[in-house]
């Protein structure tokens, strides 16, 4: 199978008001592939520096590792760089780095990716190694105690012995959702951690990351055919396999408001999330969130922000979105959250702005934005699509363009989105507003420091 | 298939052909990488710069292919020019500043960039404010009028000064319950003694006895065109910027930079622990005074950090982290100010392993210092260097950066285009060489936040403790 789609890298002017510049669209050209071992291939050229994103995505995300093995999807994603056929352990970082690149992994809700971003002369290398990685691992028992230890160690750094740790990533998810796929410690119980063996690396590895469970895309200063030719040779001859069925990952809809409380002896103010139940992806209320995402808490012209911080004082900051985080609204294919989460000081407590967010949220509900509004918010999503793909020197652009294949094997949703949030209506963010921003479909968390600081 | 022989069970999946594609038909797989073509030519993209009437002087620079423009008015002041009583006042004084000019409230600020796709900043930092952001390409030139007029006619209202009071104090408490942000202090305290680069954090009092007076007055003294730079990066159209930017600032009063001290930082062989009690790792910064960007020895300095401790293919962290599994995220760093630097080795590390993990860092510091690298390991760093160079000057903010460092150390103009060939020019003895000359490793202050009764025992054979 060979689709394949190409538009050029247009800015088309539009209509703009006298005396300001013209407003610019951003459409990104891409060629889209499958192999015939079931490998997709996204391929954008974009020539403004010379350097290029190989980025690796499985559609195999923390969300749906195994029930006995808390943590083992992320625990893998460190095995990846133990060894390989051809590439022993330290020697996958050492090539990419002495070909003048960074790379890293991360596991997420729905994929785990592996991402070098390199000088574009080297785009052939690191297909390779790759490719030798999708082959087959090569891990001792030593490898993977050390990578228990390191795994371990990034866990006491990130939430063990910081304040706030796991706030809200890890906590909201497990206090929000009932399906334990969507609701289990995401990072690992450090017991899990220790009882992974290498049958057990062996098995996830054979079950997940096959070609026909992932996607690879390169973008940047690239020859696309060249590129495709290198793909097919490293990558062609990997053989699928048979993909175990999804697991109903589904979430019931919340009828009841859930508060849940965590002490953290390490922080000394207190701080509050609240997670709200997401729209599917892809409806139209999926994008009517993504405008009231904007209207509410992005930017300090935003809603709560003006309400809790600049007229009340109540919090210094207010942060919040769909998965934040760990990415955006875009690459999470299952249930998510529409998060708001802040800390404050015990003498403005956590009810007095729950209720200020609420009296936000119901001015909203109760009556359609204006066009104005409207437009702000449109304008706001707009900027930050462009940063979406922008982010971290392009990295973001290829995210995007992975996720789209790999849950929609659709990669030119990318040049649709900002259609797709012109379509919103004040009706339906209203309507939106009602249904997903009830009280009845959030989790209030609230953690309390063990003691007020001086 | 050609599994390496390992200890354990080699996990080739190729091997396992459950239900996959012939690969007969398939040309084999290289054993070895293919070799790389040839590298692209890269230059940092050259400024258009001008000055004007009263000393602001402006670079911009045409980059990319997305429309947006970010735009950065940077002032030559920041911590380095607080007193000592006075610690955090440039923060405050910018997070007032951000509070409303004589004609917009801070809400009106907020909506405005908004409606152009963006957000304003006002960001202290130890020898420069910035005050900017990015918006959509079409409104750069409006946008720019709107910085100007943030920088320019500050009200300085004193009804948010009580808030803003409250958020510092909130974000002090918050940082002192980050163990590396109490290292952190601790560090530069013993650094720099009585310098404002000593001064990580104020007490609450001083938070709250500052006074509008105060911030107005800081602002006064430390804010002027004569010693700012405007710094515009991404799409727009020339002609237009440059009359928007000529006209916002045309008329900024030139000001004065008072004179900063110079810091003189010191460090012996000492380590200064930090109890937090029951804590299961160890947060170690450890370092000494280095030469700093305008010195000839800088870049060869850069080259070996890189090598010893700031790459992630880098000694120190193929050691303590992927060898002994001690630490998830080691790095070491060169950290810059004005006519200012130091070297240090951050880790966190398992309690238990905090000895273990001083000891090889030492003993890595050592080994590099006695016997030059190979050729090879050498060349894969240099080759790091100069690929992450092209990184950090492919966005609007690394090329924004870029300037901002070569303005502020006051480096030659033709620095972007010839750093990658001194990188190149450092030989494995000079790496070595630099090792000795400059990591004064016997002098290193050691600071670690953890658990005492765990680990002082542990951590006594690589100094004096000092006392609490």
């Amino acid at each position: 199978m060979n689709r394949s789609l190409v538009t050029a890298l247009v800015l088309a002017a539009a209509v703009a008001g006298p005396g300001a510049q013209a407003p610019q669209k951003v459409a990104v050209p891409f060629d889209y592939h499958t192999l015939d071992n079931g490998l997709k291939v996204v391929l954008s050229r974009d020539t403004s520096a010379p350097t290029a994103v190989v980025a690796v995505y499985y559609r195999i995300g923390f969300r749906t590792e195994p029930k006995d093995r808390t943590g083992f999807a992320h625990l893998f994603e460190h095995m990846m760089f133990q060894g390989s056929q051809h590439l022993g352990k330290n020697e996958f970082i050492g090539l990419v780095e002495s070909n003048g690149g960074i790379l890293n992994g991360s596991t997420r809700f729905d994929f785990t990716n592996y991402f070098q971003i390199v000088p574009s002369h080297t785009v052939e290398t690191i297909l390779w190694a790759e490719a030798d990685r999708m082959r087959g691992l090569n891990i001792t028992q030593e490898n993977l105690t050390n990578q228990q230890d390191v795994v371990k160690n990034e866990v006491k750094v990130n939430v063990l012995n910081q304040p706030y740790g796991g706030f809200p990533w890890l906590d909201l998810p497990q206090a929000a959702n009932t399906n334990w796929y969507n609701a289990h410690n995401f990072y690992g119980e450090l017991d899990d951690l220790d009882a992974a063996t290498l049958y057990d690396v062996r098995q996830f590895f054979r079950t997940y990351y096959a070609p026909n469970n992932a996607v690879v895309v390169v973008t940047g200063d690239i020859d696309p055919a060249a590129t495709l030719g290198w793909i097919r040779r490293y990558f062609g001859g990997i053989p699928s396999s048979k993909l175990p069925p999804q697991p109903d990952i589904s979430e019931p809809r919340q009828e009841k408001e859930k508060r849940t409380s965590r002490e953290d002896p390490l922080a000394n103010r207190p701080a509050l999330a609240l997670g709200y139940h997401h729209p599917p992806r892809d409806t139209p209320e999926f994008y009517a969130m993504g405008l009231i995402d904007q209207i509410l808490v992005q930017g300090n012209d935003s809603r709560l922000y003006q309400a809790l911080v600049q007229k009340r004082g109540l919090t210094g900051s207010v942060a919040g979105g769909a998965n934040p985080m760990l990415g955006n609204m875009f690459d999470v294919k299952g249930p998510m959250l529409w998060t708001v989460y802040m800390i404050h000081d015990s003498d403005k407590p956590a009810d007095e702005i729950v209720k200020v967010i609420d009296e936000e949220v119901g001015r909203l509900q109760n009556a359609p934005v204006t066009r104005e509004e409207l437009e702000l918010a449109l304008v706001k999503r707009r900027s930050q699509l462009y940063a979406e793909q922008e982010e971290f020197v392009g990295f973001g652009r290829a995210n995007l363009l992975a996720v789209f294949a790999l849950f929609d094997d659709d990669p030119g949703k990318i040049n649709r989105l900002e259609e797709e949030f012109r379509k919103v209506t004040p009706e339906l963010i209203q309507r939106t507003a009602r249904e997903y921003l009830r009280p009845t479909n959030r989790t209030i968390l609230t953690i309390a420091p063990k003691q007020e600081a001086k | 298939m050609t599994a390496r022989p390992r200890s354990g069970a080699p996990l080739a999946a190729v091997a396992a052909l459950a239900c996959g594609i012939s690969l007969a038909a398939q040309a084999p797989f290289p054993p070895q990488p293919p070799k790389p073509g040839t590298p692209k030519d890269f230059q940092v993209p050259a400024p258009k710069r001008f000055t004007l009437d009263n000393g602001l002087q402006v670079a911009m620079v045409q980059w990319g292919n997305m429309p947006k423009v970010r735009v950065s008015l940077t002032v030559r002041t920041g911590k380095a020019f607080e007193k000592a009583n006075e610690v955090w006042l440039a923060d405050l004084t910018g997070s007032l500043m951000r509070e409303g000019t004589a004609t917009r409230s801070a809400t009106a600020i907020s909506e405005e960039a908004a409606r152009m796709g963006g957000s304003l900043a006002v960001g202290a930092g130890a020898d420069t404010t910035g005050v900017g952001g990015e918006v959509l390409s079409e409104f750069g030139p409006r946008f720019v009028e709107l910085v100007a007029d943030v920088v320019r006619n500050p009200a300085f209202p004193e009804s948010e000064l009580p808030r803003l009071k409250s958020n510092l104090a909130r974000e002090l408490a918050v940082a002192l319950s980050q163990p590396q942000q109490v290292a952190l202090q601790k560090f530069r305290q013993v650094l720099y003694g009585d310098h404002a680069y000593g001064r990580v954090f104020p007490t609450n009092e001083m938070i709250q006895g500052y006074t509008v007076e105060q911030v107005r007055q800081f602002y006064r003294a430390t804010f002027g065109a004569g010693h700012s730079h405007l710094y515009v990066v991404g799409q727009f159209d020339p002609a237009a910027m440059e009359a928007a930017v000529r006209k916002a600032f045309a008329g900024w009063s030139k000001g004065t930079l008072p004179a900063a001290a110079a810091p003189k930082p010191a460090s012996t062989r000492v380590i200064h622990l930090i109890d937090r009690p029951g804590a299961p790792q160890s947060t170690i910064l450890l370092g000494f005074p280095t030469i700093e960007p305008t010195s000839d020895d800088y870049v060869a300095l850069t080259v070996m950090d890189a090598l010893l401790g700031g790459a992630f293919a880098s000694r120190i962290t193929r050691n303590i982290r992927e060898e002994k599994g001690y630490t998830y995220s080691p790095y070491s760093e060169v950290s810059v100010r004005y006519r200012d630097a130091y070297w240090a080795q951050n880790a966190d590390v398992t309690t238990e392993h905090t000895g273990a993990s001083l000891k090889e860092i030492f003993a890595e510091i050592d080994r590099l210092q006695a016997t030059p690298p190979d050729p090879k390991e050498l060349s894969g760093i240099q080759n790091y260097l100069a690929g992450t160079w092209v990184l950090q000057n492919s966005s609007r903010g690394g090329i924004l950066s870029q300037l901002r460092y070569v303005d502020l150390h006051g480096l030659p103009a033709d620095y972007p285009n010839t750093y990658v060939k001194k990188v190149f020019a450092v030989t494995p003895q000079q790496v070595s060489e630099i090792a000795r000359k400059y990591v004064k490793d016997e002098q290193a202050t050691i600071v670690i936040v953890g658990d005492r009764k765990v680990i002082e025992e542990q951590v006594k054979p690589f100094g004096r403790i000092a006392d609490q």
